[in-house]
């Protein structure tokens, strides 16, 4: 326990950074949701504090607050003391883990989705075909649970053959002028690999040749969120070793999260950076690409900006629907995060819907057709959201509808 | 400690889940945003609706339980922190804004709502509420009026008690007690609202207001001046407000913020200005031209370099500086000792002068910035809590800035209230007399002393 203690003690450095002043009061989805302070940073902050400083000597019993939390950035971002709160919340969950172990099965998972791909891309069709044959078909690709304490959720398939199976090896443009790597990340692996090949498909439309990776290598970001640094560490560094073996300068993602875990908060946990860059897709296409495709759609669309989208980019998604697709475009009043957060939907499903239904309601009441978001996991959360609302909203990440008009023009 | 049978009751009229007793739940309610020793409540309770507060206030005077209203725990002066234990009552559940009235402008709000979203109400039907504390985003109208929360415009617009027009609370003994009301004129009894803005919540629990409302002003313009010497800064302040104009807005920054802010965020400031002026006017549009300009003489006047927004974009960048000034500050060291000794606006240059020899005298870090157009200034001290030698100066460096601005007929607080942080210096402001007149009141009012207790020093 003296160790623990310890070990926590380490992050005062970091946590008295903090000066209470409330702020992340008024931008955390779970505070005004919940409106108690014990669901907000500065509260979680000081119950750290208070196990080092000898005033709360149950060391054990504030693993769930902490565990209780988005970890969407949003307090982080809008810290007057830039108060580095992720860091801290990964590293004193990984410390009090030590006297919560995590549940066998959760381990479980975590090896499996982390350590061993190949058997996760192997076990891909069995849990295809035990998805279909243990929910009933909402519409087209999405299934809801028959389980009961699975059946308010509304998910997408998990396809047969993962992403990396029919789109690994070199994808060549036809007059190649530069060469990226293209990490997919779990979601486009085995749930939207349409997005991985919109992806190589329009990239190499303006010829850029996509290297696609035989193994998909999970970033470690749930491992980290479950309180194994140790685990998110060493994928961290399998990642950047192969990113580097492959000599390529530039590496795609599609998910914000992959590209926070892997660069962002990559360097802070391990030190580490890759020698070259690592980029989401569509600020590659804007900076990098002369795109000259604009698509057309009928009636309304909006824009929902995934949290851990990079914070200096932060206007480009809005700007790219505007000049590349053309409809009528909506701002949300509510720029709340979509609920997700990765093992929080795992670990809090009522909440992390419950988060999400305002939104889902907005989007409902403006009568949006297509609501766009550069993230897989806000694409999962809005539409079981949207289903629940009982919206006709459509949710696409955008490349996919520029990869519509690119197929046209062929 | 909580009796158990107690405990049970409260469960009973506000439910389990409004009810925490825990001690890893109790330390969430501990502290708030001043720099305090934590003290950690025996319950925190959360009312639904305003006849759980009657009743929890209820038990709590039969069984001498102190109880502590709380919102969102943004005060800086230990206004919420629950000294002797007791029950913490949070008031964030009530948070409703009940009425915007166009017709006869004023707003009906919870206690518990957030200020910030009372001014976008207003500001949906045209209207105006002008008190913006720093911390409006997430403060709630509570401690708003409990603290008499000030702002960026109190130079034209004045502070919260300006806007107070009504009050609904439960005094000690779970009576129901309403004072003001919905006219502009009003005389019957006591100027209740008067009484209990600023009242630190020692004398009942509010939970509804009605506050007047404005015209929405028609167009605004701001300016940034650049100085050379802070001392013509203040000069230009005294000499707008002589001229009889008055801006909606007139914030200072010392040298020292200046450099932070810039080292920081890369606006564009002058690193080598000793002070800088962010002024803004605003109402009719022919007004605002001519008081603008009337102004750009005064600064130029004084040596100061005029820099104008000519559209919304340069406007935010001259307001992102004073934005940012706290949280650029508080990222040098890890304790922020955010000060607001005031002092009457014609005395602003002597308070400048005494808080650079004091920053001399004891050797701390102190950047200055704040409201120069109501003399409501904010010393800003950085510093390290663990360094117990540094921390001894702090105090005695604050000590100091209260003597000085005491000295200038000035006040210890202009917005962040007197609570734990600075009871001790009270008496030196207001005299023995106005001590016992407070305490006369409050034990007539409460005799067991069980509303936040050891506030202001009672």
């Amino acid at each position: 326990m003296k160790e623990i203690i310890k070990e926590l003690k380490e992050l005062e450095e970091l946590i008295m950074r903090c000066m209470k002043c409330g702020s992340c009061q008024s931008v955390c989805p779970l505070y005004r949701s919940d409106l108690k302070e014990q669901s907000v940073t500065r509260s979680k902050l000081a119950q750290i504090e208070s196990i080092y400083e000898g005033k709360l000597k149950d060391t054990g019993k504030i693993l769930k607050y902490i565990d209780y939390c988005l970890l969407c950035g949003r307090c982080k971002v809008n810290c007057p003391s830039g108060v580095k709160v992720d860091e801290i919340f990964l590293r004193a969950k990984t410390i009090l883990r030590k006297i919560e172990k995590m549940k066998g099965w959760q381990k479980l998972i975590l090896s499996l989705a982390m350590e061993r791909p190949e058997l996760m891309g192997k076990l891909a069709p069995f849990m295809h075909i035990a998805l279909k044959f243990s929910s009933k078909k909402i519409k087209n690709d999405i299934y809801k649970p028959i389980f009961k304490d699975l059946s308010e959720r509304h998910l997408f398939g998990i396809k047969r053959d993962p992403f990396t199976k029919s789109f690994a090896g070199l994808q060549k443009a036809q007059r190649e002028k530069s060469q990226v790597l293209f990490y997919p990340g779990c979601a486009v692996q085995y749930i939207f690999p349409q997005i991985g090949e919109a992806l190589v498909r329009i990239l190499n439309y303006y010829d850029v040749s996509v290297l696609v990776p035989d193994l998909n290598r999970c970033c470690g970001v749930p491992a980290a969120s479950m309180g194994d640094l140790e685990l998110y560490k060493k994928m961290v560094n399998e990642n950047l070793d192969f990113f580097e073996s492959t000599k390529m300068p530039i590496i795609i993602t599609c998910c914000p999260t992959c590209e926070y875990g892997l660069k962002d908060l990559g360097f802070r946990i391990t030190g580490r950076a890759f020698s070259g860059k690592i980029i989401d897709i569509l600020i590659f296409l804007e900076e990098n690409l002369e795109l000259d495709i604009v698509t057309s759609l009928k009636g309304k669309m909006s824009l929902h900006l995934p949290c851990h989208y990079d914070t200096h980019k932060s206007n480009l998604p809005s700007k790219f629907l505007n000049d590349h697709i053309k409809a009528d475009y909506v701002t949300l009043d509510n720029q709340d995060c979509c609920g997700f957060g990765g093992t929080f939907n795992l670990k809090f499903y009522k909440k992390s819907k419950a988060i999400s239904l305002p939104k889902a309601e907005e989007i409902k009441a403006k009568k949006i057709d297509y609501l766009f978001t550069p993230c897989p996991g806000c694409i999962m959360q809005l539409t079981d959201a949207l289903i629940s609302a009982q919206a006709n909203t459509e949710v696409f990440h955008p490349i996919e509808k520029i990869y519509e008009e690119i197929k046209k023009r062929n | 400690m909580l009796k158990q049978s107690v405990l049970r009751k409260f469960k009973e009229i506000v439910g389990e889940l409004n009810c925490w007793h825990k001690l890893e739940d109790l330390i969430s309610y501990s502290y708030d945003a001043a720099v305090e020793e934590p003290k950690i409540p025996d319950v925190v309770i959360r009312p639904n609706n305003y006849e759980q507060i009657c009743e929890v206030i209820k038990i709590c005077s039969e069984e001498g339980i102190p109880l502590i209203t709380r919102g969102a725990g943004t005060n800086l002066s230990g206004g919420t922190i629950p000294v002797r234990g007791g029950c913490v009552l949070l008031m964030t559940a009530l948070n409703k804004i009940l009425e915007i009235n166009r017709e006869d402008l004023y707003a009906v709000a919870q206690a518990g709502a957030i200020t910030f979203n009372l001014a976008q109400e207003a500001e949906k039907n045209g209207l105006f509420y002008p008190p913006d504390p720093g911390s409006m985003k997430y403060s709630t109208l509570g401690g708003n009026v409990a603290e008499n929360a000030g702002g960026l415009r109190g130079l034209k617009y004045g502070v919260t008690k300006d806007y107070l027009m009504g009050v609904k609370f439960f005094d000690m003994e779970g009576n129901f007690v309403t004072g003001g009301g919905k006219t502009v004129k009003l005389a019957t009894g006591f100027n209740i609202p008067g009484l209990m803005v600023s009242s630190e919540g020692v004398l009942g629990v509010m939970f509804e207001f009605i506050f007047k409302l404005l015209p929405k002003p028609h167009t605004s313009k701001s300016m940034l001046v650049i100085y050379k010497d802070i001392i013509k800064a203040s000069e230009t302040v005294s000499n707008i407000i002589a001229s009889k104009i008055l801006p909606a807005t007139l914030e200072l920054l010392d040298a020292f913020t200046i450099r932070t802010v810039e080292e920081a965020t890369k606006i564009g400031l002058p690193t080598d200005a000793d002070a800088l002026l962010l002024i803004e006017v605003d109402g009719h549009p022919a007004v605002v031209e001519e008081d603008f300009n009337k102004i750009k003489e005064i600064c130029i006047r004084l040596d100061g370099t005029v820099e104008v927004a000519d559209n919304a974009q340069q406007k935010d960048k001259i307001w992102e500086a004073r934005r940012k000034a706290l949280s650029c500050l508080a990222r040098i060291k890890p304790t922020v000792i955010l000060e607001d000794a005031t002092v009457p606006r014609s005395k602003l240059s002597d308070m400048m002068k005494a808080i650079r020899s004091i920053s001399a005298k004891y050797n701390l870090t102190i950047g200055t910035f704040g409201h120069a157009g109501d003399g409501n200034l904010h010393p800003t001290i950085l510093t390290d809590r663990r360094d117990k030698d540094e921390m001894e100066r702090v105090k005695k460096a604050i000590d100091d800035i209260f003597e000085a601005a005491l000295k200038l007929d000035g006040t210890l607080s202009g917005e962040h209230g007197i609570g734990i942080a600075k009871s001790k210096y009270l008496e030196k402001e207001v005299g023995k007399g106005t001590i016992l007149f407070m305490k006369k009141l409050k034990y007539g009012l409460d005799p067991k002393n069980l509303l936040n207790p050891y506030k202001m020093g009672i």
